[in-house]
């Protein structure tokens, strides 16, 4: 798995070597080797640990109450198989998760790049895109349920009202309900990933743009040819980001929707949820999460090397070209 | 070297608050005064929880309660489990529906069945957290929801009366409609008051209940709840309500009744307060839901959340909580907390005063005549309750048929 | 800097009639605030007929507000510095030394991403019982250290894109990798460590889950458990409830503006790019 995720792209390979003969020796390798020690202890003590135990407790009746836990082996997994209900979210799950990672992206570029340009009231246009990033989402998703309430009252319906539209079902109508959750997500996560994407501009050298505005290239093309291209590590970076955020959202389809109408936006950490939370059913919740785990990291992790692989055909020749190395 | 003062600044605040955060955090415990102190997750909230236990010092100096607050109801059931389970859990807690099954299987609590405080309570609340004779929450109060009727636009359409039957109340849905008015909504995020109610009509008139013969396996909730479920589709089948109702939740429902713009809708005791702030001049009233053909007014309801006492405490703290308890059990205790909260209580040397809207649904509440599926399930609780709203709204959509939300749940049970 | 003025006027008046547009929810959390409940029901999204105070003269008078709001600085102050710090560290040693093993730990760390927050809530619970933790600000500090990942992350991301010679060249000259980090490598990756660290505090303020968890006593609450305070089990004062919020959100939409010209400082943000 390491070759194919985190590979280094081929310019900082050529840093390595260049580096070889002007590194310290063992104790500069041993003092950079300790910076890493914090990150390491965090990770094996807020998630291995608990990830061991979650996944031994998968394979017990745990109820989440009482100490005492037997083995059941494989039971809870083949229980889960076996009722399509507990598996009712995947679906929604997976829609969510490619929907925002793909409209986010690509609205999130283009707005950055708008963003960036001189205007009246940008700071306050920025501002009101970055708002969304601010309150909890679970706030947010009470919010939109009013705005979004299928009755002539409702926030939206009611300004539609005056357009001489008929009251909309935004969230009692299935596929409207998927959809309203996958808006209201893109909403509130675009103009984060501007942020992200604006600070990622700033690493691009300025006079990349001067060479082309020489070379007599249009504003079109000065986006395909350099601004596109160097934002991939970006796009590597914030799409992973989007995707294991999304697989993993509850908040807001659990605020605006509760998971309805049926379960047209019911989502797989509800579904963990409700079995682990609720019923005392911590050895099947558990198991529920295993799998989710690993299904979300099989995904993630060739999303991640998708992009990658993209970016090191893409971004370091184009890298390369634009400097004229 | 530019970022130094964004870093400066952030420690700065940490230290801050620090030293703000250090002076508060009195530790309790001290027994040596001659007084316990008892542990308690409060399921009620700081502001009206607070003048009670304020009264309970005074009257009984000699117990001290350390009070943390949760809200419910997910957080405050996750919060009591964590704490369960890490051996933390305080001293006296809330049992409800969605912890008792758990809570009593694993033996966390104590049997308050010999106490005296619970000679004066309701026995339809104390059996509800209770098992095999032993009653493990003191549970004071209960609730009830039935309809409310906004008395003018009924008038509108030429009545001066509440239907008692589900046919006439049908019929005056379809006049309303005719006149131009949203006759009913009624929210459906959870389990629709209407189906809790026609429900509980039809088991109190059976024995054993409904749910001994589904839950034994005698019976099926095929067989017992696709008649109720029928009728209840009927509001959507024949067009009297809108199937947006799946997408609404109980507050925005409220805010169209308040504004008049619905002439009925499912509600209880929670609405009045907001109602009558937001619209102080509306004409309207409760009723009980109006019974099938064959069966009688009910309403859907259920005992609150009882006071139990943590069987892990130790005897001189197990003591103190009952000292606790039996106080908030007392009619001076009662008063106090009823004052608060308004709720409807159910000890028999109290006499709780209610709103006058309120009135037709008192007698129901005092005398345990309530249904809730969720809590008069025997297991799986959740997950039906989950299940039984999802497929009720999928009903509502058209896209099932009754027959199938009752075999759902029956799939639902078989699995868990 | 060429741009004729009237394509100038348009981005203006396209971007401003987008941004009210999205802000829409803004606008309809803010101005209830102003309104009774009553108020709000019957009209939601009209402005006030008139000022209405109460809601926040109720909530800023009430002293648990300033309480919480002095742990919830501190938590945050504290766990976003260390996050910051950790990752940082982390994500340095990373791109400083591109072995296998560190390219293996790079790729491992990431299944921090993945596992679902819900599922080591109770097993870490237990732990910090042990550590003494529970229902202690600086037990909270310690869970969101999970956040040092996400930082590391976007960090190496981010550092990933810089002109490695000048680092090159400090060590040529026999900097230390303390000297280079603090001196050389911070100063560059300002713009991500804001941006990282702007989007950690608005977590860790906003956090419900691990607070409510893990703190139980009135005096430790954090602001958001103030804010569901007012929250009760049938029904909401939405004003109230909206009110709370926004005091809440205050520190943090000051924050937002405070350290928005840090992310876009420096280089000539605008006229030149796209």
């Amino acid at each position: 798995m390491s070759a194919v995720a985190v590979r280094p792209p081929r310019a900082l390979s050529k840093r390595g070597s260049l580096r070889g003969g002007a590194s310290g020796g063992w104790k500069q390798i041993a003092v950079n080797q300790a910076f890493l020690l914090p990150a390491l202890f965090v990770f094996v003590f807020l998630f291995v640990v608990p990830l061991v135990q979650t996944f031994y407790w998968s394979l017990t009746d745990f109820t989440g109450y009482s100490p005492e836990a037997n083995f059941v082996g494989l039971e809870n997994y083949t229980k889960i198989l076996q009722d399509p209900s507990m598996l009712a979210g995947l679906g929604f799950t997976l829609l969510f998760a490619v929907g925002t990672t793909v409209l986010i992206t690509v609205l999130a570029i283009p707005l950055t790049v708008q963003l960036n340009k001189v205007f009246f009231g940008r700071n306050f246009v920025r501002s009101v895109w970055f708002f969304p990033a601010i309150p909890s989402m679970a706030i947010l998703g009470l919010v939109w349920r009013y705005v979004l309430s299928p009755l002539e009252s409702g926030v939206l319906n009611s300004v539609l009202a005056r357009f001489g539209v008929e009251p909309i079902g935004w969230l009692s109508v299935d596929s409207l309900a998927r959809l309203s959750v996958i808006v209201v997500g893109v909403w509130a996560a675009t103009g984060w990933h501007a942020v992200l994407y604006t600070a990622y501009l700033q690493s691009i050298p300025g006079e990349y743009y001067e060479v082309a505005k020489i070379d007599g290239a249009s504003p079109r093309q000065q986006f395909f040819g350099i601004t596109l291209p160097l934002l991939t590590p970006a796009v590597v970076i914030s799409t992973f980001l989007l995707m294991t955020g999304g697989l993993k959202v509850f908040d807001l389809p659990y605020t605006l929707t509760n998971g309805g109408p049926g379960f047209a936006t019911y989502t797989i950490t509800q579904s963990i949820i409700v079995s682990g939370v609720g019923q005392g059913r911590y050895g099947l919740a558990s198991a529920l999460a295993v799998m989710f785990t690993v299904a979300v990291g099989i995904l993630s992790f060739s999303q991640l090397a998708l992009t990658r692989y993209i970016e090191r055909r893409f971004v370091w020749p184009g890298r390369c070209g634009a400097a004229s190395c | 070297m530019s970022k130094r003062p964004l870093l400066a600044g952030a420690a700065l605040a940490a230290a801050l608050a620090m030293t703000l955060s250090a002076c508060g955090g009195s530790d309790g415990g001290g027994d040596a005064d001659g007084t316990t102190t008892i542990t308690f997750l409060s399921w009620t909230g700081e502001e009206q929880m607070t003048p009670v236990l304020d009264a309970f010092g005074e009257a009984h100096p000699e117990v001290k309660v350390e009070v943390s607050y949760s809200p419910p109801v997910a957080e405050y059931i996750q919060t009591l489990q964590t704490q369960v389970l890490s051996g933390t859990a305080p001293d006296v807690f809330l049992i409800a529906a969605e912890n008792k099954t758990n809570l009593i299987d694993g033996e966390h609590v104590v049997d308050l069945s010999g106490e005296d405080f619970v000679k004066n309570v309701e026995p339809f609340n104390l059996e509800t957290y209770g098992r095999d004779g032993a009653y493990y929450g003191l549970s004071l109060s209960s609730w009830a929801a039935g309809y409310a009727y906004n008395m003018d636009l009924l008038a509108e359409v030429g009545y001066d009366s509440v239907p008692e039957t589900w046919d006439e109340f049908l019929e005056m849905c379809q006049k309303l409609k005719d006149a131009g008015i949203t006759p009913f909504l009624e929210s459906v995020d959870q389990m629709p008051t209407t189906v809790s109610a026609m429900i509980g009509a039809k088991s109190s008139e059976m024995d054993p209940s409904l749910d001994d013969l589904i839950f034994s396996g005698e019976s099926t909730f095929e067989e017992q709840w696709t008649p109720v479920l029928e009728e209840y589709n009927r509001l959507y089948t024949e067009g009297l309500v809108s199937s947006d109702v799946v997408g609404l939740d109980g507050d925005m429902v409220r805010d169209e009744f308040a504004a008049g713009r619905v002439a009925m809708f499912n509600a209880g005791p929670w609405n009045i307060a907001a109602i009558e702030e937001a619209a102080p001049d509306l004409n309207w009233t409760y009723a009980m839901i109006p019974g099938l053909e064959d069966g009688k007014p009910f309403v859907a309801g259920a005992a609150s959340p009882g006071y139990a006492i943590n069987s892990a405490s130790d005897e001189a703290h197990q003591a103190a909580a009952k000292v606790f308890l039996g106080w908030l059990a007392s009619p001076e205790g009662v008063e106090i907390a009823q004052k608060q909260t308004n709720d409807v209580t159910v000890t028999s040397d109290f006499d709780p005063p209610v709103d006058p809207i309120f009135e037709p649904m008192v007698e129901s509440i005092r005398s345990g005549q309530l249904y809730l599926p969720m809590i008069s399930w025997q297991r799986s609780e959740d997950v039906l309750n989950v299940e039984a709203v999802a497929q009720i709204q999928r009903m509502i959509q058209g896209q099932i048929t009754p027959e199938q939300v009752a075999q759902a749940l029956d799939t639902k049970l078989a699995a868990s | 800097m060429a741009r004729p003025l009237w394509r100038r006027i348009l981005l203006s008046a396209v971007m401003i009639l987008l941004a009210c547009f999205i802000g829409i929810p803004l606008y309809y959390i803010v101005v209830n605030t102003f309104k009774t409940q009553g108020q709000m029901v019957t009209s939601p999204l009209a402005p006030p007929t008139e000022l209405f105070l109460g809601n926040f003269q109720e909530v800023l008078t009430d002293p648990r507000m300033y309480r919480s709001f002095a742990n919830t600085l501190y938590v945050t102050a504290l766990s976003v510095v260390l996050q910051l710090v950790v990752g940082a560290l982390a994500a340095f040693a990373m791109i400083m030394r591109t072995s296998r093993l560190n390219l293996l730990i790079g790729n491992i760390l990431l299944i921090g991403f993945i596992v679902p927050g819900q599922s080591t809530l109770i097993p870490l619970y237990r732990t910090l019982v042990g550590f003494k933790l529970v229902n202690d600000l600086n037990g909270l500090v310690v869970m969101y250290m999970g956040g040092a990942i996400f930082c590391y992350f976007l960090i190496q991301g981010y550092m990933r894109t810089l002109p490695f010679e000048v680092i090159e060249a400090a060590r040529l000259d026999g900097a230390g990798p303390f000297r280079i980090f603090w001196h050389i490598a911070l100063p560059l990756i300002k713009p991500i460590l804001v941006t990282v660290g702007v989007f950690q505090t608005m977590w860790v303020w906003n956090d419900f889950l691990i607070p409510t968890v893990f703190i139980s006593s009135p005096d430790k609450r954090t602001v958001v458990l103030q804010v569901y305070n007012a929250v009760s089990e049938f029904t909401t004062d939405w004003p109230m409830f909206m009110t709370v919020s926004v005091v809440a959100l205050i520190p943090m939409v000051i924050f937002f503006v405070f350290t928005q010209r840090h992310i876009v400082s420096g280089l000539l943000a605008g006229s030149v790019k796209g």
